[in-house]
């Protein structure tokens, strides 16, 4: 059960800071320039993005949960349980921002939950 | 040929990473003589096994990035999703995990829904393109 909850949150906690880290570079605008002051300019935009922290927050916490659970689980169980992400991004895609969602995704995410159960079977 | 390449050494990396944290977060653990969650906090932080697999997972990331500079995402993502079932076959052989059948095949499953859902966002166009194109 434990287990269980580490990997949402370690799913969970992942999916949303590629959302905060996307939207926070985003709003820094893209990086054309390869000038070194100019980088360096750029980087202080993006440490001091608000969505960009959060981002870094939610990524840092995902890895203290994948740390916690590996220190009582097995590495080939949870490695491929976190394989699950796909399956928040496609629903996030299809119930957040109302994307269709194409029939090769659909059965793509299908296949990752029937991995996900076959992982999880009981020796 | 160098995206093949850079593309290989970024999966073991992640997998020899991820046998570096789990051997150390597990004798972190095994050896807290009960002093509570914030002794292995100091454990962790004092463990070079863990700072070795953290390098690792760096060296992965590094990898993943410059590919992702010269090739498209939906390139990248389905080719590294093998990784998976090389983690899994790490756990099994470094660190003695025994892998049941279902494991093994759930894996390959896993594998195989992450290229499709990978796939998806590629137009017909594209796919001709990347597989004619030998990057």
């Amino acid at each position: 059960m434990m287990t269980a909850l580490m990997i949402a949150i370690v799913v969970l906690a992942s999916s949303a800071g590629d959302v905060f880290i996307t939207r926070g570079m985003k709003q820094v605008g893209e990086i054309s320039t390869m000038r070194v002051i100019e980088l360096a300019r750029i980087a202080l935009r993006v440490i001091a993005n608000k969505w960009f922290l959060m981002g870094l927050l939610s990524m840092a916490m995902s890895f203290f949960a994948f740390l916690a659970v590996l220190s009582w689980a097995d590495l080939s169980f949870v490695l491929p349980a976190t394989s699950l992400s796909f399956v928040i991004t496609t629903a996030g895609a299809k119930f957040i921002l109302k994307e269709r969602i194409s029939r090769l995704r659909l059965a793509g995410t299908l296949l990752v939950c029937l991995g996900v159960a076959l992982i999880s079977l009981p020796e | 040929m160098k995206t093949a390449v850079v593309l290989i050494l970024a999966i073991v990396a992640q997998a020899i990473g991820n046998v570096y944290l789990t051997r150390a977060m597990k004798a972190i653990t095994a050896s807290s003589d009960g002093g509570g969650w914030t002794s292995i906090v100091a454990r962790a932080i004092e463990s070079p096994v863990l700072w070795l697999g953290i390098a690792l997972l760096m060296v992965f990331f590094a990898l993943y990035s410059a590919a992702l500079s010269w090739a498209d995402l939906s390139f990248v993502l389905p080719a590294t999703a093998f990784g998976y079932v090389l983690n899994v076959w790490a756990g099994h052989y470094f660190l003695n995990e025994s892998v049941s059948p279902a494991r093994w095949v759930g894996a390959i499953v896993i594998t195989l829904g992450v290229v499709m859902v990978s796939r998806s966002g590629v137009s017909g166009q594209e796919k001709a393109e990347m597989a004619g194109g030998g990057r």
